[in-house]
């Protein structure tokens, strides 16, 4: 007696789906509205970043470093110079660092934004993102009086940043946060606390400790499957150690640890944690110099350094070998977003087609990010 | 209708030899031309401008306002984008199927209309079986977006139009169940039947005649939204999974089909919760004038069914999305036991007060309205709460 | 009976949330839309309303310019060509080419940031749109100029004059390395 047969779909899913966050694509065998495994492909948005670095020297690498993760680019700034400074051994201004950390601190409130208000409207909801992106939008006013552009803020150079914080600036920052943290509460009210949406999150995509150390999970991610590790705390660099701030980590309350409703949990959580960062910094910046002295022919010695900075979506690393020259001999990004793609083909089978589209929204892989 | 076609052959318009029968078919095609020309298109238009609008609100944004007056014209405009686009056909799609599929929503959307109650004279055919022939002709939907799905022959198209199938026959079940309680009241399942059973007091609704009822009303429109493909049951066509579900490969009229469809169903669903839980067209007898009140009657009713189109706005601006397995949950799990414990319910109150419980409308529409300023004082809450002043963009 | 109590608290969940959540969004109903009408219907052209910081389309001011070709040099894409030339007569560096190409630019800053009069500059212009990458190409020198020279005291000409005081402005907003100019904001205790 033959059993009854039924064939597996092999759906396509991007480079040009709505949901896939840029282009990604992946391959999905699928049997009926069950996965059976999600193949990513990557590579859709690979722009040889690092290999440009070779190419346009030092200092004309900083507007570069924007696009590698275009949506936190303060960090990606913050990273290579950060890079450079260890190299050449520049000591950045104290004032120079308070400025680093403020206008980081910002980003990594817009970049959770864009995530949470991209991950409801992937789920369904419409409301909420455009909710996310107007609070996300005077973020970016703010950012744009202070260094002139909204998203590429090429804001950083080696040993400190290009511009003071403007006059009456402060005080404007701080009416923000005045009114961040009511409006964080109201969109909890709007969908974090939702019913529908909790169990569209619970229990979905469930990254065990082990797992998540193994596949080389970052930031939040990590940190939701309740793993206390914050580059800020544990490695501090810059002047994150002046500041008093929790690690917020995923406690499995709505599901299983670590599943998709922690990861979303943990990131709305850091904004309450980044305005608090936020407060400390604005209130005790100190006067001074935002920029050391570095030659505009910047050559630093020979040698490689290795640097790790917590960025939006986690731990973030540049590598630079320098050879003497005004030119880096090669750089290297490590980023977060690269990590999670991995682990998408594990977590995929047996989840539902319409999971898989959270589980991406959830890792908050960014496109550029993934390929550089 | 009979004295209405006697006047007519008397007339002489149609000549002295013209059979009754065809008189009245001719007169039963202009009144049914009139009522989808006139009222269920433009609705269905006009209704996608004003979701657009609420949406926009909802969302901090302005919305379409350029074509005509508010933008009150959109969707003229949208609707003549859509005629004059390129009707595209796949080549490797199953062509009439592919075709037909819109034209047979398109039916499962007009059909409903005959038996829509607008006033107390104002209807087209008042069947005996009205109720049962709103649900049944509606569920014409589910071939029709099955056809789509498979026609297209595309995997995403493929997969919206099963979710549609499975959902709609299943939701269909707590919808039915959801109607009995009334019927149970009744003891009719002709829509003005149902209507004349009620009052125009609030009181007198069935929505508030027994606890079991006021449920009853909350699955039934529930219920109702997911067979109209409505977020948090949009799962067909569900944007963020599937592309555009079953109607991924349509273009020009025939995708405009589909949606006047969805946004006309809005009407469908109000019409039937209005009928049967809100009173309908009631209204208090204050004028002798028959023309006079049936107006006074059509707008109530209408007032009704647009408040509840808002809501479905309203709770599609609000809700994410189920998962499949969640709503089969929701339906079998939730809706199906709780519908028939309804119906249960209603048997047993039905027996014990045959004509009513005239305290309980009152008590409920106390609850009901105690409910409201509790929704009321959360706005107000809300509203406090926001500082909209710190908006730094100087053009606002 | 924890199944029961499950069951109940599941429904009571959902309503109170959808409860909440429906009041979030009635109450946004009634407030007023955040975004604007761009770019007709404004109060105001949106490029008067940017900071000065604002780094739009690349502009300069050629009465400034000494030629020095520190943008040039600072220009991570090549955007910007110039050809000076000393001329055989006066022995004056002679600008005969500014080209920037609008296409290319990334609209980064740093060739305004080392710029020693402030010449190269943003504006707050941001809409560049055009029908050919040809056009999109700024040629700032039509017939060949003078290269400006910086004088010891302050600018005597009354024509550039307020064009070196707009570039020294302009040139104040940058940070200066090692902190020669002291911060704007008084420090906070």
């Amino acid at each position: 007696m033959s059993t009854l047969h039924t064939e597996e779909m092999t759906l396509n899913m991007g480079p040009q789906h709505p949901s896939t966050h840029g282009v990604l694509r992946f391959v999905v065998r699928a049997d009926g509205e069950v996965m059976r495994e999600a193949i990513p492909d990557v590579g859709y948005l690979h722009r040889s970043i690092e290999k440009i670095a070779e190419k346009v020297g030092y200092h004309g690498f900083m507007p570069y470093t924007d696009r590698v993760d275009y949506v936190c680019a303060m960090f990606t700034n913050q990273g290579w110079g950060m890079a450079c400074e260890k190299l050449a051994n520049i000591e950045v201004p104290h004032r120079g660092e308070y400025c680093r950390v403020i206008a980081a601190e910002f980003n990594r409130i817009a970049s959770h934004l864009l995530s949470v208000g991209a991950m409801a409207m992937d789920i369904g909801a419409v409301t909420p993102f455009t909710h996310a992106i107007r609070e996300r939008e005077m973020i970016n006013d703010l950012i744009e009086e202070l260094c002139g552009a909204r998203l590429t803020f090429n804001y950083m150079r080696i040993g400190g940043v290009a511009w003071d914080l403007p006059p009456g600036w402060r005080e404007k920052a701080l009416a923000y946060l005045d009114h961040f943290d009511p409006i964080l509460e109201e969109y909890n009210a709007l969908i974090s606390w939702n019913k529908i949406y909790i169990e569209r999150l619970a229990n979905v995509g469930v990254i065990t400790p082990a797992e998540a150390i193994n596949y080389n999970l970052v930031g939040p991610n990590l940190r939701a499957c309740g793993i206390k590790w914050d580059i800020r705390k544990d490695i501090p660099y810059s002047v994150y150690p002046e500041f008093e701030f929790d690690v917020p980590i995923g406690d499995g309350h709505w599901g299983k640890l670590g599943d998709s409703m922690d990861r979303y949990v943990v990131r709305i959580r850091e904004m309450a944690e980044s305005s608090k960062i936020l407060r400390q910094a604005l209130q005790k910046i100190p006067g001074g110099p935002v920029l050391a002295k570095v030659a505009r022919n910047f050559k630093p010695p020979k040698g490689e350094c290795q640097i790790r900075l917590e960025s939006g979506r986690g731990d973030m690393g540049w590598y630079v070998v320098s050879d003497g020259t005004g030119y880096p001999w090669r750089v290297h990004v490590r980023t977060g977003s690269f990590a999670a793609m991995g682990i998408i083909q594990k977590l995929s089978a047996g989840l539902m087609i319409a999971d898989l589209v959270t589980l991406i929204a959830s890792l908050d892989v960014i496109a550029p990010e993934i390929d550089r | 209708m009979d004295t209405l076609v006697q006047n007519l052959i008397a007339s002489g318009a149609f000549g002295k030899n013209a059979s009754p029968s065809m008189v009245a078919a001719l007169v039963v095609f202009i009144m049914s031309a009139v009522v989808f020309l006139g009222v269920a298109f433009p609705f269905a238009g006009i209704v996608s401008w004003a979701e657009r609008r609420v949406w926009a609100r909802i969302q901090s944004r302005v919305g379409p306002n350029r074509v005509g007056p508010q933008g009150f014209l959109q969707w003229l405009a949208d609707g003549v984008k859509h005629v004059c686009k390129e009707d595209i056909i796949p080549d490797e799609s199953d062509a009439p199927l592919f075709k037909m599929a819109p034209y047979l929503v398109m039916l499962a959307f007009t059909l409903p209309w005959a038996v829509m109650p607008f006033s107390s004279s104002l209807i087209l055919a008042d069947l005996n079986v009205g109720i049962l022939y709103m649900t049944s002709v509606t569920a014409l939907t589910v071939v029709a977006v099955l056809m789509a799905g498979w026609a297209s022959n595309d995997k995403w198209s493929l997969i919206g139009g099963i979710r549609s199938a499975a959902q709609i026959v299943s939701y269909e079940i707590p919808a039915g169940l959801s109607i009995f309680p009334v019927v149970l009241m009744t003891g009719t399942l002709s829509m003005q039947g149902i209507i004349r059973a009620q009052g125009w007091a609030p009181q007198h609704w069935f929505l508030f005649a027994n606890p079991f009822t006021f449920v009853a009303a909350n699955i039934l429109y529930i219920s109702a939204l997911a067979e109209g493909n409505r977020t948090p049951f949009d799962l067909p066509e569900a944007e963020s999974e599937l592309v555009a579900g079953f109607a991924t490969e349509y273009s020009g009229m025939r995708y405009l089909f589909f949606f006047m469809a969805e946004w006309g169903n809005l009407f469908i669903i109000g019409a039937i919760i209005a009928t049967l839980f809100l009173g309908g067209w009631q209204f208090p007898h204050v004028t002798k004038n028959v023309i006079a009140m049936n107006i006074l009657q059509a707008i109530t009713f209408n007032v009704k069914v647009l408040f509840l189109v808002f809501v479905s706005m309203w709770i599609r601006a609000t809700l994410p999305r189920v998962r499949i397995d969640q709503l089969m949950t929701l339906c079998w799990k939730y809706f199906v036991p709780i519908s028939f414990v309804n119906m249960i319910g209603t048997a047993v109150w039905v027996a014990i007060w045959p004509d009513g419980n005239s305290l309980m409308g009152y008590i409920m529409l106390a609850a009901a309205i105690a409910l409201a300023a509790v929704f009321t004082q959360r706005v107000i809450y809300y509203l406090r709460r926001s500082r909209m002043e710190v908006y730094f963009n100087p053009t606002i | 009976m924890s199944a029961v109590s499950e069951y109940v608290g599941n429904i009571k969940d959902a309503v109170t949330s959808i409860f909440e959540g429906m009041a979030v969004t009635a109450s946004h109903f009634m407030r007023k839309p955040y975004t604007v009408q761009y770019p007709d219907r404004m109060p105001v052209r949106v490029q008067d309303t940017l900071p000065f910081r604002y780094r739009g389309i690349l502009e300069v001011d050629l009465e400034i310019c000494t030629g020095c070709l520190a943008c040039e040099r600072a220009c991570p894409i090549d955007c910007i060509v110039i050809v000076v030339d000393k001329d055989p007569q006066t022995r004056q560096m002679l600008l005969s080419q500014f080209d920037i190409d609008i296409a290319k630019c990334m609209y980064c800053g740093l060739c305004s940031e080392p710029c020693p009069t402030g010449s190269i500059h943003h504006t707050t212009e941001f809409e560049g749109a055009d029908y050919s990458l040809e056009s999109l190409i700024r040629r700032f020198v039509k017939d060949p100029v003078m290269a400006y020279k910086p004088k010891k005291g302050p600018e005597t000409d009354t024509r550039i004059a307020p064009i070196l005081n707009r570039g020294m402005t302009y040139l104040d907003q940058w940070a200066q390395p090692g902190g020669e100019k002291p911060a704007e904001e008084e420090e906070p205790a």
